[in-house]
């Protein structure tokens, strides 16, 4: 018989005694998560790389506040480059005396040059691809329009004042993004029917899309001669920038995702490792029989090997189909982020949960095993003769590379890898060091306990370094599980707090400071509370410091991208709710000097302003100074009316200037809104609780995803405590039996396992919630910047549910035990 | 004295049978037995006889197929397993062959424990006192990994003689041992054996050592001859 049919014979009669089960579920485990995560992470980046042109519905595309130029064009033209336009803005429809706001599209006839547009006549299960968008008179309208105007397909609608006829319902645009044009429900038109509308007029808030298709180097040829063409409000989109709540809400979530991952593959480790060392004494005495046979140690490690190799293959192939429908799952919790086609993963990314087991399996499996070669063939005389263990260095040092690699691996950034590992290990070695030591002293004052409460707690303390083990990977799971819960819990409890029922959802702009008393006195007749009114100045930051603010700024930032445009700014005499002072103070008297601006916090990072610096801002053809006097912490999340510059009132109050404001108005209320945009044309009205509402879904989605992912950790935890015990098992039944011979009851068992694994799973239960109650309060003070409560509930929580979750688990672990006849004993004496 | 108010184990047609794959093995078949308080009996086989299978049900840690085993005058066959626990406790002491020390627990902790388990307060006293008898005074505090085999059949002595037992079983007390410390320690379990006035049921296959007890009674192949 060779070695490996040998080997898998063994292992068909190990597997069926179950003396692998525990190492088979472990592994399975942490292939399974890490698949599914790396499926995941491999189809997402797919999707962005191969669709970022969909997305765009081209392969470059340039925003702009007007038409692009023709020298545009013409340059295309040369380079051989399809272009197409688009034209987006918001604007209110009136039918049938319901008014409703809607985001505009007009787009060209060759658009979408990448991509393709959906529609239906009837609902979505009837949807069709089109190649073309609606023709010259005709419109295609979001289901919504038709329920919200009371209109059918074959009616007409008024843009401005050109009355269009709906042909289609529009289910899919390629290039939808999260911007209030397009959240609102969508018109589609053609730009040929545009300037009979006429609703753009000069300073119309308006948006251009211009896409561009072609050879690659053509676009590339284009690309370099355009990005020295741009003008300040002209920008070359890029999939990252322009669809920023999606793409940061993925990268977070991919993340957090990969940092799962890495915590289930440690616990399924520990699990895995403990499991092979059970495993390896077990097999201390066939190792010297064999040996005795004349296997050499290559050999033996070799006929062990084969059949890890064969374990790893099988808990690979389960693993990865398991991972392929977690993936799914994961996808299915966050489709509302994805386009309708996903792309299929990458073969790799489908065989990389083969390589992950392997890696896994000679990580925490391999050390262990090393003892069984080192068997000397005296142990069939003398039983007592027990390999050297393996090196601690090899097994821990095993372990710590492949952390690092996988930290480095899934956040691509050494910095934060070796942090985290580092800031991991010390923390996780002062914990074990603190509960080791805590151990050893309980263990010297045991001496006067009950005899069943000694024999618990001896159970635990018998071997510190295992017990502590066990308690670290169980606080683990317990605080990823725990982290997950709050921060989603208080993230949603935080939004709904700062948007009490009646927050405002209606954002009103370019009212005229003559329009304030009647407008005042409009809201008041129409029971609708007033909200503050802001002034607002269009005006743009120029210098800091007397030098051409352009030249401070990095690329792409926040900073870039204010500087580029014009700002609402805004003058205030007291701080406006939701913001907060975080350097220098805000005025202080009711008549503050000329000359002071408040800046917003992270735009004054970004642009790195400091306070006391002068700034230089122009507002048409004028220019005018000002000194930072404070820096502000705002909520941006709240949807309020919040400004990046706020000056003190005699800087702005000589500028023409128009007003801003917000209001409540129920979904039933839309006469009230009706009257007020007939009483003021000029007025913008926006609805923002359309908005809010994705928002939220997003964070629930995201979080939704993370938690399924600590499914797999709290397998793995138990996989932990199961090994644990098994590796314990033999002692526990012979202690068990020999007990019982002396004339204990099974209630003095059953009384020591329960306080045995009860208090396992306090400490690990308080442990958990020490460790994640300081993170929270470190998340939020330095990080989300939310207001930290304690969560006392959760340190009831914690250690009752860690207590009876391993209580239990730990329970059904040892039944045999407590089961076991003493007569066990008198055989146990014959074998042994 | 009246042979049958004496009479402190009696077995009757005790038969014990296991279920191997499909077949019914006999381990033990007709068995019936009398052993007087105070007398010390021998009980001598081949391996495989059934020797440890009856020292198991004479001592409640098995019940047997067929038959019954009375311990003062109690059908202990009748009894649950825990309640043949608390007659163990209470009566019966054991010796094994690989001595069954508990490898976390000290010498005294380990003579300690059948005190414990029967509730009494002088527990580390009397252990104390016991280990001095058995010449382990200065080992009190160490674990048996620490102890020569020799040393870990004392303390296993001195725990199953702890409880001042009615009955004590041993099992190839000195199987493990070499000849010399074996006699000293089968001296010692004599003398406790015959302080204590314990009946003595010895399992061995030392024709030798049986001779020590007052009667011998041979197994062979489940049977008695």
């Amino acid at each position: 018989m060779t070695r490996s049919s040998l080997a898998l014979k063994l292992l068909w009669r190990e597997g069926r005694s179950g003396e692998l089960t525990i190492l088979l579920v472990a592994l399975i485990i942490a292939i399974s998560s890490s698949t599914a995560v790396n499926l995941f992470t491999d189809r997402l980046q797919q999707t962005f790389t191969y669709q970022a042109a969909e997305f765009l519905a081209g392969d470059l595309a340039i925003s702009s506040s007007e038409s692009l130029p023709t020298v545009w064009a013409s340059k295309a033209k040369k380079h051989h480059l399809k272009q197409a336009e688009t034209v987006e803005f918001s604007t209110m429809l009136v039918e049938n005396e319901q008014l409703l706001l809607v985001g505009i599209k007009a787009v060209s006839p060759l658009y979408p040059l990448r991509g393709q547009l959906k529609n239906t006549q009837t609902n979505y299960t009837d949807e069709k691809i089109s190649k073309t968008p609606p023709q010259r008179g005709n419109v295609w309208v979001d289901a919504r329009i038709l329920s919200a105007l009371k209109l059918s397909i074959g009616d007409s609608i008024t843009i401005g004042i050109k009355k269009l006829t709906i042909t289609s319902i529009i289910t899919y645009e390629p290039d939808k993004r999260g911007d209030m044009f397009s959240l609102s429900p969508r018109v589609l038109m053609s730009t040929l029917d545009l300037a009979a509308t006429r609703v753009i007029q000069a300073g119309s808030y308006v948006h251009y899309f211009t896409q561009f298709i072609g050879d690659e180097s053509d676009l590339t040829a284009f690309k370099s001669w355009g990005k020295k063409q741009l003008s300040p409000s002209q920008r070359i989109m890029d999939i990252y920038q322009d669809r920023p709540e999606l793409s940061s809400a993925l990268k977070n979530t991919q993340y957090f995702l990969n940092l799962s991952s890495i915590i289930v593959i440690l616990i399924s480790g520990i699990a895995i490792a403990m499991a092979t060392h059970r495993y390896t004494e077990r097999h201390f005495n066939t190792s010297a029989i064999l040996r005795c046979l004349g296997y050499t140690q290559s050999q033996i490690l070799s006929l062990y090997g084969y059949q890890f190799l064969y374990l790893g293959l099988l808990a690979s192939v389960i693993g990865c189909g398991l991972g392929w429908l977690g993936q799914q799952q994961l996808f299915h919790l966050l489709r509302s982020l994805f386009p309708a086609k996903v792309a299929s993963p990458h073969l790799f990314a489908m065989m990389s949960g083969f390589l992950i087991g392997f890696v896994i399996l000679a990580t925490f499996a391999l050390p262990p095993l090393l003892r069984l070669k080192k068997v000397s063939a005296l142990r069939v005389l003398r039983r007592e003769l027990e390999p050297m263990p393996t090196s601690a260095w090899l097994i821990y040092g095993a372990a710590f590379f492949l952390m690092s690699f996988f930290l480095w691996h899934y956040t691509q950034n050494y910095l934060t890898a070796l942090l985290l590992l580092s800031g991991a290990t010390v923390v996780i070695l002062l914990l074990g060091t603190t509960l080791y030591l805590a151990m050893l002293k309980i263990k010297a004052r045991l001496g006067k306990l009950p005899l069943s409460l000694r024999f618990g707690a001896n159970a635990l303390l018998r071997n510190p370094k295992t017990t502590v083990v066990q308690i670290l990977a169980f606080s683990l799971t317990l605080v990823s599980i725990l982290l997950s819960m709050t921060l989603s819990q208080d993230l949603i409890k935080d939004w709904q707090e700062q948007l009490p029922e009646k927050n405002p959802n209606h954002f009103a702009l370019n009212l005229f400071p003559d329009q304030l008393k009647k407008f005042n006195q409009t809201l008041a007749t129409e029971k609708i509370s007033p909200q503050p009114l802001f002034p607002i100045v269009r005006g743009r930051l120029i210098k800091v410091n007397g030098d051409n603010v352009h030249q401070q700024v990095t690329k792409d930032t926040q900073g870039q991208r204010a500087v580029q445009r014009d700002l609402s700014l805004t003058y205030a005499l007291t701080l406006p709710d939701n913001n907060s002072i975080s350097a220098g103070d805000w005025w202080q008297n009711s008549t503050p000097e000329k000359g002071q601006v408040s800046i917003e916090q992270k735009l004054a990072k970004s642009l790195k302003i400091n306070l006391s610096d002068e700034l230089t801002f122009s507002i048409g053809s004028q220019e005018f100074k000002a000194t930072v006097s404070s820096i502000r912490k705002v909520k941006w999340e709240t949807m309020k009316p919040n400004f990046y510059m706020i000056f003190s009132p005699a800087t702005l109050e000589d500028y023409p200037k128009t007003y801003l404001t917000s209001f409540y108005l129920p979904k039933e209320n839309q006469t009230s809104l009706q009257t007020l945009i007939k009483q003021y044309p000029a007025m913008m009205v926006f609805k923002v609780d359309t908005i809010l509402a994705q928002f939220k879904t997003l964070l629930l989605q995201v979080t939704k995803a993370i938690n399924a992912l600590f499914y797999f950790a709290l397998l793995a935890g138990f996989c932990v405590l199961f090994a644990a015990i098994s590796s314990t098992l033999d002692q526990r039944f012979y202690e068990g039996v020999l007990m019982r011979t002396l004339g204990a009851k099974r209630s003095l068992l059953r009384y020591s396992y329960l306080l045995e694994f009860s208090l396992l799973g306090f400490v690990s239960g308080l442990l958990a919630i020490i460790i994640a109650e300081s993170l929270i309060f470190g998340l939020y003070y330095f990080i989300l910047q939310l207001d930290y409560h304690f969560h006392w509930q959760l340190w009831l929580i914690s250690p009752t549910v860690g207590m009876f979750t391993v209580m239990m688990a730990g329970c059904l672990g040892v039944r045999k035990v407590i089961k076991a006849p003493p007569i066990k004993l008198l055989q146990l004496t014959e074998n042994r | 004295m009246n042979p049958v108010e004496n009479l402190i184990i009696e077995a009757k047609e005790l038969s014990k049978s296991v279920f191997n794959a499909h077949t019914k093995l006999h381990i033990l078949s007709g068995i019936n037995l009398k052993i007087q308080s105070g007398e010390s009996l021998a009980i001598i086989g081949e391996s495989g006889s059934g020797k440890s299978t009856l020292l198991g049900l004479l001592a409640g840690l098995d019940t047997p197929t067929t038959g019954h085993i009375d311990i003062k005058g109690q059908n202990i066959t009748l009894l649950n397993e825990d309640k043949r626990s608390v007659i163990r406790n209470e009566l019966i002491g054991f010796v094994f062959q690989s001595f069954q020390l508990l490898p976390n627990l000290t010498a005294l902790e380990n003579v300690m424990l059948p005190l414990e388990l029967r509730g009494d307060d002088d527990a580390e006293a009397i252990a104390t006192s016991f280990l001095e008898r058995v010449g382990l005074q200065d080992r009190l505090k160490h674990t048996p990994q620490k102890l020569s085999g020799g040393e870990q059949q004392r303390v296993a002595l001195a725990r199953a003689f702890v409880t001042r037992p009615a009955i004590l079983f041993a099992d190839e007390p000195t199987g493990n041992l070499d000849s010399r410390t074996g006699k000293q320690i089968i001296d010692l379990l004599f003398t406790l054996n015959q302080e204590q006035h314990t009946t003595l049921i010895l399992v061995t296959h030392d024709k030798a050592l049986a001779t020590r007890c007052q009667r011998t009674i041979i197994l062979r192949e489940g049977q008695l001859v």
